[in-house]
């Protein structure tokens, strides 16, 4: 089921229930003034009005004809009575009659015009009530009169009807050239913020400059700090103008093309961007490691944030970093002999060292550990497999 | 040859319209593909508004004919009929040539013609001290108002058409002699000048809704075809922008614009920018196709919650997802009242077993479904067919409303 067709249907019938209730109102207020039909008439159409304004409000929610044809009935009975019984209906009650058959029961056209079956139903209600209509009240009024206002009312509300239904199929198809553009657009928004988001050890240093920042660049050089910022500030004009960023020297960033990179250059970066901002780094055991490009960003990411938590909390400015491999995997070791820690008492969970270490370690498969004692420094296993 | 910097952008987004943000999704996109706002499809809808007002002044017209030997000075109404028809005309072609608007001053000329076709219509006809029988224009510039239905706000026409019912009103009082059989007439030319506009303003009304919540629906519709985990539409743009904002800062550092060591403002500045972008960058915040959906949607947004703690939603494939889609769709939109108190709650996972098919190995992602306010037989019948898209589901009734339990079949993550 088109669900547009239901969304259309919904429209017709809340227009025909505003359409038909407000001129059987005004009808019924035609035939409530004094004098304008036989009591009796008046008292057999109060309840069947009634039912006309049932019928109408349920066309309002449901589509069966079912209660448009026990209306269009109980119009026609009201028409009788009024015409037939005593002495028929002065000038305001014909007036009533007219908008009841002109307008309020033409309201039912605006569902009738959808398929077939309704077309036909429409058709024939339109002869059947009309011609009710004009033979009934030739006696009270010109029939010409009559059968113009009729044949308005009718006309216009299936002009409603028809033009709702063409239009919204229209209306419907620019949507959906709005959709697919909006399709487009989202793959594209997706793809571009995964290449930010790819692009991980440029915002590593990106985010390591800027917490220099966030103190003032205060303990940094400010020649190394201006360097820095040079360098990152060109990396991400590069990412934003959509180039690969290729850095020669500059933070630990690697976009090299190869899905597999020497260890051994990365770690060299490593060591002289801490070595701008007076952390000395020692390396340790075997540099020429190769490994996928995605285990060493997250391993690079993770080495890198433990530097940084050894620059920024242990009280000392030399670190060691010790490399060692086996068949599955690569070790690296962060020692420093800084003040150290009670464990429990700075919880590893701590947005730092779980998000950015932990949780990329383990999404390439790796894991961390730490040890640390008050007074005895802190060592810091990373392990990613190869 | 100077510079002029380019209207529109390949996407068809109007440039320099202020800075402002667009908080709403969908009003955004409406804007971006149609530089005006009415002629999404309500175009159309104006040129059936203006046959239907020129079937009426037809008849309006008519009846002028046939009334025209009693008028004792036939002149004036003559000429209310002539200005009539002239502010129609002029407003029709107007609005057809600048584009479904119609400017301030434009609706200012179309209500003084309207008011100046009333005014010579009743003084034409005051001398007949019957003004329900005798006025053609006066009752037809009722109808006049629903030709500009589409071009301008409802408010607007209802105002307008509630200062013609009463100035007609006070008019009747005043002139005629209320018998009897004098009332009927005049109770029928204030309904048949005061109804067709109210009436057109809620089809239109109706109608643009309609559109609305039918962009929202397409719109959101684009996530089925997303991967397991997306950011989503703004998160891109946020990135984007927050890259931007950190180049400048350093590359102002780095000139040497901004000094070192940095002062308290601009720390903090970097501290947040820091911050946002850490926030930005961690995986978790990547969601689901369904939870973008639901935060994206306007209509969605506003009755659904998920539950979907292991991220389960992501595993359905397209078919499933627009079962879900519809039938969640279904159940909120499937009602008269806007404040329905309708809400439905979706709990996706956890997994419960593995199933080997023909096909491949699969698991069991239950769904539950649970609402509030809807009555199981009031449910639309295509949801059914929404929910069977989506795998085998039972329905019952909780606390006096639908609740459906589904179990959805999707391939194993395990062996992509």
């Amino acid at each position: 089921m088109d669900l547009i067709a239901k969304e259309r249907d919904r429209l017709l019938q809340r227009t025909a229930r505003v359409y038909g209730l407000s001129f059987t109102v005004v009808s019924l207020l035609c035939l409530s003034i004094p004098g304008a039909v036989d009591p009796v008439a008046y008292l057999v159409s109060l309840p069947l009005y009634l039912i006309i304004g049932l019928c109408q409000w349920r066309i309002g929610v449901s589509r069966s004809l079912l209660w448009v044809l026990p209306s269009f009935l109980a119009g026609l009975v009201v028409l009788g009575g009024v015409t037939m019984l005593g002495d028929g209906p002065t000038q305001a009650g014909v007036s009533a009659m007219a908008q009841l058959t002109g307008a309020s029961l033409a309201s039912a056209a605006i569902v009738l015009t959808n398929d077939a079956l309704r077309r036909v139903v429409l058709g024939v209600a339109f002869v059947v009530i009309g011609g009710a209509t004009a033979w009934l009240l030739a006696p009270y009024q010109a029939m010409g009169r009559t059968i113009a206002l009729y044949v308005l009312g009718w006309t216009l509300a299936t002009i409603i009807g028809f033009w709702i239904s063409a239009g919204v199929p229209q209306a419907a198809r620019r949507i959906a050239s709005i959709g697919r553009a909006h399709r487009a657009e989202r793959q594209a928004s997706e793809t571009e913020a995964q290449r930010r988001q790819g692009a991980r050890l440029l915002h590593d240093t990106v985010l390591a400059t800027l917490t220099l920042l966030a103190h003032s660049g205060v303990g940094v050089a400010p020649d190394a700090m201006r360097q820095q910022a040079a360098d990152d500030a060109r990396l991400l004009r590069q990412l934003r103008l959509g180039a690969t960023p290729m850095p020669e020297s500059s933070g630990v960033y690697n976009l090299e093309g190869a899905s597999e990179t020497v260890l051994g250059t990365t770690l060299e970066s490593v060591k002289q961007r801490f070595g701008r901002m007076g952390l000395e780094v020692s390396w340790h055991g075997t540099g020429q490691v190769l490994l996928p490009s995605d285990v060493l960003d997250a391993f690079l990411l993770a080495l890198a944030e433990c530097l940084e938590n050894v620059r920024r909390h242990s009280g000392v400015t030399e670190a060691h970093v010790t490399i060692t491999e086996d068949e599955t995997m690569i070790r690296a070791m962060v020692t420093d002999s800084g003040v150290g820690f009670v464990l429990d008492d700075v919880d590893s969970a701590r947005l730092g060292f779980k998000d950015s270490v932990v949780a990329r370690l383990r999404e390439v498969g790796g894991k961390a550990r730490l040890f640390s004692a008050p007074g005895s420094g802190t060592t810091v296993v990373l392990e990613v497999p190869r | 040859m100077s510079y002029a910097p380019p209207e529109e952008n390949t996407l068809g987004v109007i440039l320099g319209r202020g800075k402002r943000r667009e908080a709403d999704a969908t009003s955004r996109v409406i804007r971006a593909a149609t530089p005006r706002r009415a002629s999404l499809g309500t175009g159309f809808i104006g040129i059936g508004a203006a046959v239907v007002v020129g079937l009426r002044a037809i008849y309006g017209f008519v009846w002028f004919v046939g009334l025209y030997p009693t008028y004792p000075n036939p002149l004036f109404a003559a000429l209310a009929w002539g200005i009539l028809l002239a502010v129609l005309i002029a407003v029709f072609v107007t609005a057809r040539v600048i584009g479904d608007q119609l400017p301030d001053w434009m609706f200012a000329i179309f209500l003084v013609g309207l008011a100046a076709a009333v005014a010579l219509d009743l003084y034409a006809i005051w001398p007949l001290n019957d003004i329900g029988r005798h006025a053609t224009a006066a009752v037809t510039a009722g109808m006049a108002l629903v030709i500009i239905v589409t071009l301008r706000r409802g408010r607007d026409i209802v105002i307008a058409t509630g200062v013609l019912g009463a100035v007609l009103a006070v008019a009747m009082v005043l002139n005629t002699r209320f018998v009897p059989e004098d009332i009927a007439p005049q109770v029928t030319a204030l309904a048949f000048a005061v109804l067709p506009p109210v009436i057109g303003v809620v089809i239109v009304r109706g109608f643009r809704r309609l559109v609305q919540v039918e962009l929202d629906r397409v719109l959101v519709q684009s996530t089925v075809s997303a991967p397991r985990f997306a950011v989503g539409m703004m998160a891109s743009e946020e990135l984007a922008r927050l890259d931007l904002a950190a180049e400048e800062l350093l590359d102002s550092v780095a000139t040497g614009k901004t000094k070192l060591p940095l002062d308290p403002k601009t720390a903090s500045l970097a501290a947040s920018l820091a911050t946002e972008l850490r926030l930005h960058l961690i995986e978790g915040r990547r969601e689901t196709w369904l939870y973008h959906a639901i935060t994206e949607s306007d209509l969605l947004g506003k009755s659904v919650t998920l539950t979907d703690k292991a991220s389960l939603a992501g595993l359905l494939d397209p078919q499933q997802r627009d079962g879900l889609l519809s039938a969640a769709w279904l159940i909120v939109s499937d009602t008269t009242k806007t404040n329905s108190g309708r809400s439905v709650q979706i709990a996706v996972g956890p997994v419960t077993a593995a199933v080997e098919t023909g096909t491949g190995h699969k698991i069991t992602v239950p769904i539950v479904i649970t609402t509030t306010g809807v009555a199981r037989n009031r449910v639309d019948p295509a949801t059914w067919d929404a929910f069977r898209k989506v795998g085998q589901y039972s329905d019952s009734t909780q606390n006096s409303s639908l609740r459906v339990d589904i179990e959805c079949l999707v391939d194993n993550p395990a062996d992509q």
